[in-house]
């Protein structure tokens, strides 16, 4: 009897799963489907039909003039057979890896040197976090300006960038969408891990010091495995992001030079509202929705989000 | 729950896909006595907002002008114009801009509106009005005003380089490119970042080299001709002037459209720009004391041995009024159009910078900002045996991101003259 009364207690949400509760006072508290009903139905039309439409987009030929005209898998052999869309898709996983790379390091740093109390700390906090409100439109009309070989930065420091052609070197341009995602960004994960780094509990640290750990000990054992969860968070908001990069491409290379910066939503655009091609537009549409959940499945599975273990246990 | 959702899903999708293929409506589903005029958002909307109030003052059918912000000018019309929303008469390119519009049946061919009123069609140069007609039928007016591409020149720097006057030939081109590299100086400023400037050297070489008819040809659906010996020529003039370094090495990242090569060219760090006429605007509104006294301007260089006429030009020739096929109110529009040759709207263009191309415009160009850049201009525009049509206003939109992509990748090197063919033979 006692060791049956221990397992209820044990059972979660207070009720035994094997006698589902019958009774109206015992499901009080638990909410019916009718609860999740208008968020269902917002989601249906403003997600789930317009991802419909697309996937039949996809399989027809439209300009915006006239019916769509239906050509079968027309538009995914295309597609199969382009390279600019093979590179396209490249081109996106390594904005992803490279801006994850880059810009996780930083904000963990900054984030957890922001979660102090130093002198200053918040005035500099706010300077940081300017870049976050400017629109990304801006921010790339700025850096454009900015880095114009002959009168910006680099005409400037011409020891450092040469002639200055950054933007017209796959690589210069690959380099100049990276940083500029990463100044616009930075802050605002920065801003996350403060928020998980002032969510660490004192005496972890108290403990350590009276074994005594030092900063970079205390740092890499407490502070890091602590923001695990966190930094998951982050990761998966950085790769979306990633993917759907696309003002700055347009503003800052529009693509180019050549193809060398068309990542797929670039692409997307492009064969969609400048070539008026909206079958393969939305080919390439679904391909990123694809994508975009396999990448976010991948990181949840690997990471162990999924289990949303409290990084708190034994505490 | 599911099931019914998905019936939903299955009913949106339907009212959906109506909506985008549904096609115009008829007149009766359009706006009583409204015409809706839709034109490219800038600095000459203040001309058509006078003729649309000059035309309200007396007509029962009232005009609305909509501006629509000219980078999303042609995204927005394609969107929009085969719903009840599209506009009565709209601002266009001719040619290829229109094509696949024609090709839809979705505009009015004026030639009953020329029948009464010859002076549609004869009130302007025939080389511009020629660029609206597709298949033999006119769908185009003429307004604002032409736009041919020049090569300019900054006379101080091309002075302190030696060079007396501006290149005739081709191989006066490249004498001076070496005379310029020399002085220290880029030859020749070029926005390559925005890739239709890289374009307007094509236009200009292939014309020259192999003549009109290359293009047009290509256009006509023979693609075979970009692998003619003509084609590879002029490809190859490029590749030589490329490869002389005329073009400095950093033009991939520089713009017009942000101000970038043009003041390469006003500061003295570049020779010569090749650019639409509407190039001296731009330097007049950002530095007048240069526009006035130190910018030089020529026609393209000719090409020794080549086809083309050395007076042929090369730009927009001009942009047009084209009347949608449900229009509520065809008479009224056809009297609106009337307006584009009367001489308030040619005074009124000339005052703001523009060349109208009606054939009394030649009366008013005294009245210019600068009479006689005005008066060159209008005299290349009258006198070219050919006007060609900017290649990516030529093709209809959809080519145009092949097209950019090929000259850019041409000009810095990822592809070779069998590269460019192949491309330019894909559309």
């Amino acid at each position: 009897m006692t060791t049956l009364a221990t397992r209820r207690q044990a059972a979660p949400g207070g009720s035994t799963p094997s006698r589902p509760a019958r009774s109206g006072a015992s499901s009080v508290g638990r909410p019916g489907f009718a609860w999740a009903l208008p968020a269902t139905i917002f989601f249906a039309l403003f997600a789930l039909v317009p991802l419909a439409a697309v996937a039949v987009l996809s399989f027809t030929s439209w300009s915006g003039l006239g019916d769509p005209e239906f050509v079968g898998l027309e538009n995914w052999k295309t597609l199969i057979a382009d390279p600019v869309m093979a590179k396209s898709l490249w081109l996106s996983l390594l904005f992803i890896v490279l801006g994850v790379v880059t810009q996780t390091p930083l904000s963990i740093l900054l984030g957890v040197w922001a979660a102090g109390n130093q002198r200053n700390r918040a005035v500099l906090s706010a300077i940081y976090f300017i870049p976050l409100l400017l629109s990304s439109a801006a921010i790339s009309v700025l850096w454009r300006a900015l880095l114009d070989p002959n009168f910006g930065i680099p005409g400037q420091l011409s020891w450092l960038f040469g002639d200055g052609n950054l933007l017209g070197s796959q690589s210069g341009a690959i380099g100049v969408l990276i940083f500029v995602g990463m100044w616009q960004f930075t802050p605002f994960h920065t801003l996350i891990y403060q928020g998980a780094a002032k969510g660490i509990p004192n005496v972890l640290y108290q403990a350590a010091s009276i074994d005594g750990a030092g900063m970079v000990r205390q740092f890499f054992s407490i502070t890091l495995p602590q923001l695990r969860n966190t930094a998951i968070t982050s990761i998966i908001l950085m790769v979306v992001g990633g993917l759907t990069t696309f003002e700055t491409v347009l503003i800052l290379t529009n693509g180019g030079p050549g193809t060398d910066t068309t990542i797929t939503a670039f692409y997307m655009y492009q064969e969609a509202f400048q070539s008026f091609d909206f079958g393969v537009g939305s080919a390439i549409a679904l391909v990123l929705v694809v994508v975009a959940t396999l990448i976010s499945l991948v990181v949840v599975k690997v990471s162990g989000y999924d289990k949303m273990n409290s990084s708190l246990e034994g505490l | 729950m599911s099931r019914s959702l998905a019936g939903t899903a299955v009913m949106m999708l339907g009212l959906t896909l109506a909506g985008c293929g549904g096609g115009g409506g008829d007149a009766s589903s359009r706006p009583e006595n409204e015409l809706h005029l839709a034109v490219y958002g800038d600095a000459s909307n203040k001309v058509e907002q006078a003729m649309v109030d000059k035309f309200n003052e007396t007509s029962d059918v009232k005009v609305v002008l909509d501006t629509i912000p000219g980078a999303d000018y042609q995204t927005k019309l394609q969107t929009i114009i085969d719903t009840d929303s599209a506009p009565d008469i709209f601002f266009n390119w001719g040619g290829g801009s229109i094509a696949n519009f024609v090709k839809a049946d979705l505009l009015m061919p004026l030639d009953d509106f020329i029948e009464e009123d010859p002076q549609l069609k004869d009130a302007f140069l025939p080389s511009v009005f020629e660029t609206a007609v597709i298949d033999d039928k006119s769908y185009g007016i003429p307004m604002r005003g032409t736009q041919p591409v020049m090569l300019f020149n900054n006379s101080e720097v091309l002075e302190q380089a030696g060079i007396d006057a501006p290149p005739a030939t081709w191989d006066e081109l490249l004498a001076d490119v070496e005379k310029l590299k020399a002085a220290g100086v880029t030859p020749i400023a070029l926005g390559g970042a925005d890739q239709w400037p890289t374009q307007m050297w094509f236009q200009y070489v292939f014309d020259r080299v192999a003549g009109e008819d290359l293009f047009q040809s290509a256009l006509d659906g023979d693609t075979d001709v970009w692998d003619s010996e003509e084609s590879r020529e002029a490809l190859g003039k490029l590749r030589e002037l490329i490869d002389a370094g005329a073009f400095g090495t950093n033009f991939d990242s520089v713009k017009f459209t942000d101000g970038g090569s043009p003041t390469l060219l006003s500061s003295g760090r570049a020779g010569f720009e090749l650019m639409g006429s509407w190039a001296y605007a731009t330097h007049l509104d950002a530095d007048p004391e240069f526009a006035e006294n130190v910018l030089g301007y020529s026609e393209f260089p000719a090409i020794e041995g080549g086809e083309g006429d050395p007076d042929n030009l090369a730009g927009n020739t001009n942009n047009f009024y084209s009347v949608h096929k449900d229009t509520r109110y065809p008479e009224e529009a056809g009297e609106f159009l009337k307006l584009m040759y009367s001489d308030e709207f040619v005074q009124e263009q000339i005052a703001i910078g523009n060349l109208p191309t009606t054939t009394n415009t030649e009366e008013f160009l005294g009245e210019a900002s600068n009479p006689e850049y005005a008066k060159y201009q209008f005299d290349l525009v009258k006198e070219a045996p050919h006007f060609q049509l900017s290649w990516d206003q030529a093709y209809p939109p959809e080519a145009t991101v092949t097209i950019h992509t090929a000259v850019a990748q041409f000009f810095s090197g990822q592809i070779d003259e069998d590269g460019f063919i192949k491309a330019m033979q894909s559309l």
